[in-house]
């Protein structure tokens, strides 16, 4: 006689860590030995779930618990069923993932394995993003070094930017390593470095829009870009730790960006009195670079004119609050 | 800390740090002293020449330590010197020795001791806060029959080495007399001070300084911590001064902010005008012409800096004043002019690009409290100045406590060349709005190319 269902008890990942195949109804899930499938875990009680079939087909009732049982996301208590219906249902009984199929319910087709690995595909790949990022590197050591200096701080940089991007990747590794069994290295090291690059563009293309067209909030607000980089790199590394929960990591990642956002515009009004990151414009570029046209100086003593209003209402709105705080401390003296 | 204030304007390698220091005695100054073996005993123990011991007998009834006291708490918070200057019981000190009772009159109370050890309270009549004096009077209105010190006429000049005598009550140990010379007046001074090359030190401030008359020459201020008998006065004719206009006013009221910020709107103008009057100096640079102040109320120090590793080569100019307003909490009313110029053919366009930007970037603003200034509120562009492109910051901060003066400063950088280029930056504390956007505009439009031979 067939299996008329399969009911698996799962990994905190999704893989199936045993399976019963059931040959006849009630299949009886509890704590106690005459279950069909016995769970040791305190939080489930004696008798915890059946699940059987009537005339209407296959149900799942609660038997006689606290804790009760989540169906996907529907709650059920002590007493309560539900029809399994027409596919394979997810059942959460105190701390244990079950799966129940049953015979009927139509099999999913094979997955590709890893189907985290397709952002960037195969080894070129890889190899001209190592030589994009190196030769960023170098550049970069090359701006900030004296000729004389240059070849020594090569040497100094790329010892440490390899350690780095290594220890970086192998963190990864070893998180993915354990919650999914692959280490997944070569998308870990893609991750990291196409992050790198995006974040040297987004910073290098905001210094120079900034400089070129006279627009100092580009650079001001650059660290808005700042935060949505390195919430996109956490989320493509999470995508190979957790390869079966994009949503709730996607909505983690953006989460993250946006309080990384709101924490810094609050941290910059509390200590600089301003939402920005930078007091004024600071990249100045080759001058063959700018396009914004010069102003004449009485054009430019206007905007200066205009910053009075705020600076007034700022000495007489705070003026209060410093009092307070002298008499605070008068107080606290005595 | 004996000091109050002090600040530094050196550069790095100069043998030019300047630290002027007020002489209050603060409580502080109190711990670090070191304790007199004996009771002091000023005029036995100090070897002084026989007029110096005459100044002294004669002066000793006219003398006070002026106490600043933690209300119901009795103990001192910083002491000064001052003295007589009528019989109905005037005093002539420091501001800075009673800026706190000025300031926070909550919190502190103004006592007067004279040599004979009684204690009276005070209270202030008038400050003038641009030369650092203020005028006391005995609080007892029925108090009467002081011994008081004339001032020296302004028409007898001083000539330089006259011997002179500078007393006062130096670190709460005992009233002292100090012999010293008349050195003329200190030059570039924004206010005049007197030269004494004598020593002076901390809770001397307000003291009188006596000619071998036994007449006031001047007011114990100040003295250079980096030098050697370097000492301060201000001139007598400003304390006289202070007396006539202010013996029969009514006591101030207090806190004085108003006064200050009233002192301080007169010192602006008057700053302004003068340093708008005065020009620039012309020929500063090969190619541009760049702002550098004549060295009239200004220092000007430079320094040529090459790259010891094929970089970056700069020449740098750093003009200040020495004169500061003492404020209570700050010091403000100050012009500071300074640039740098960059030469970088060795190191090509892209990298002296980002050595210039990092140059640019690296600007501080003094971090003042925020009940005492707004933060910075800066505006921003590129300045066509008959062709030759700037990149123009102007940055103001407001006073809380000074309603409508203002912190201004302006950082130019030059952006007509690819491989070099000339940085400056101007700062004025505690102007008014129309006077920092005159100021500012001012300093801006001094840049220019070199007109062509």
């Amino acid at each position: 006689m067939g299996a008329v269902a399969l009911i698996e008890v799962l990994e905190r990942d999704g893989t199936p860590r045993h399976g019963v195949a059931v040959s006849q109804w009630p299949l009886r899930v509890g704590r106690a030995l005459d279950n069909d499938l016995v769970l040791d875990d305190p939080h489930i009680a004696a008798h915890h779930l059946v699940v059987d079939r009537d005339e209407n087909g296959t149900f799942v009732q609660v038997g006689d618990s606290i804790n009760g049982i989540v169906l996907g996301t529907q709650r059920l208590a002590s007493g309560e069923r539900r029809p399994v219906g027409d596919a394979p249902l997810a059942i959460t009984a105190g701390r244990m993932h079950l799966r129940l199929r049953l015979a009927e319910h139509a099999l999913a087709p094979e997955l590709r394995l890893d189907p985290a690995r397709s952002l960037v595909q195969g080894l070129p790949l890889l190899g001209l993003l190592v030589l994009l990022a190196a030769a960023l590197q170098v550049f970069n050591i090359y701006l900030d070094s004296d000729p004389d200096g240059f070849v020594r701080a090569l040497g100094s940089n790329a010892i440490s930017a390899i350690v780095a991007v290594l220890a970086w990747c192998g963190v990864w590794t070893l998180l993915s390593k354990l919650f999914t069994r692959q280490g997944h290295f070569g998308w870990h090291l893609r991750v990291v470095l196409i992050a790198v690059l995006a974040w040297e563009l987004v910073s290098g293309a905001t210094q120079l829009l900034a400089f070129s067209l006279s627009w100092p909030w580009i650079s001001d607000f650059r660290f808005v870009l700042g935060y949505a980089v390195a919430a996109a790199t956490l989320y493509f590394h999470m995508l190979a730790v957790e390869p079966y929960r994009h949503r709730r990591v996607r909505n983690a990642a953006i989460g993250m960006a946006v309080a990384g956002t709101l924490l810094s515009l609050w941290f910059n009004s509390q200590n600089a009195d301003r939402l920005g990151s930078e007091l004024y414009m600071s990249h100045l570029f080759p001058p063959a670079l700018r396009i914004a046209r010069p102003v004449d100086t009485p054009t430019f003593m206007k905007g200066v004119a205009d910053l009075q209003a705020t600076l007034d209402a700022k000495a007489k709105r705070k003026e209060d609050a410093g009092d307070d705080e002298g008499e605070g401390g008068g107080d606290a003296d005595e | 800390m004996i000091s109050m204030r002090s600040f530094r304007t050196g550069l790095p390698g100069l043998i030019r740090a300047l630290a002027l220091v007020l002489c209050t005695a603060s409580a502080a100054a109190q711990t670090s002293a070191p304790k007199p073996v004996a009771p002091p005993d000023p005029p036995a123990s100090a070897p002084v020449s026989l007029s110096a011991r005459k100044v002294y007998e004669q002066a000793r009834s006219q003398l006070v330590q002026i106490r600043t006291v933690l209300k119901g708490q009795a103990s001192q918070t910083s002491v000064g010197s001052g003295f007589m200057v009528s019989a109905q019981g005037h005093m002539i000190t420091n501001f800075h020795v009673v800026a706190e009772a000025a300031l926070q009159p909550e919190r502190h109370d103004l006592v007067s001791v004279t040599a004979d050890g009684r204690e009276a309270p005070v209270k202030i009549l008038m400050l003038d806060v641009l030369h650092d004096l203020a005028l006391l009077k005995m609080a007892d209105p029925k108090a009467a029959n002081f011994d008081a010190l004339s001032f020296r006429p302004e028409t007898q000049k001083l000539a330089q080495g006259e011997r002179m005598y500078s007393l006062g009550n130096p670190l709460d140990v005992g009233f002292a007399v100090i012999e010293g010379n008349y050195n003329g007046l200190v030059e570039r001074s924004f206010y005049p001070q007197i030269f004494f090359a004598g020593s002076l030190s901390a809770g001397m401030s307000g003291g009188p300084a006596l000619d071998q008359e036994g007449r006031v020459i001047g007011v114990n201020v100040a003295r250079r911590v980096d030098g050697e008998q370097v000492s301060f006065l201000v001139p007598g004719a400003f304390a006289s001064e202070l007396l006539a206009r202010g013996r029969d006013a009514t006591p101030l009221a207090l806190p004085a902010w108003p006064v200050l910020a009233a002192q301080m709107m007169g010192h602006q103008q008057l700053l302004t005008d003068r340093f708008i009057a005065q020009g620039w100096k012309l020929a500063t640079h090969p190619r541009y012409q760049v702002p550098v102040p004549p060295d009239r109320f200004m220092r000007c120090w430079g320094s040529s800096e090459p790259s010891r590793t094929g970089g970056l080569d700069f020449e740098r100019s750093d003009c200040v004043m020495d004169t500061r307003i003492f404020m209570g909490e700050f010091t403000t009313g100050a012009i500071a002019v300074r640039h740098e110029s960059y030469d970088g053919r060795k190191l090509g366009t892209l990298r002296f690009a980002a050595r210039y930007a990092q140059s640019f970037r690296n600007e501080h603003f003094d971090r003042r409290r925020p009940d005492q200034q707004t933060r910075p509120q800066c505006h921003e562009d590129f300045v066509d100045r008959n062709g030759l492109p700037l990149r123009a910051v102007v940055c103001l901060r407001a006073y809380k406590k000074l309603p409508q003066l203002y912190d201004v400063s302006v950082l130019v950088a030059t952006l007509d060349q690819p491989k070099s280029g000339v940085q400056g930056r101007f700062d004025a504390q505690g102007v008014s709005y129309p006077n920092a956007m005159k100021l500012a505009q001012h300093y801006l439009e001094a840049y220019a190319w070199v007109p062509s031979r």
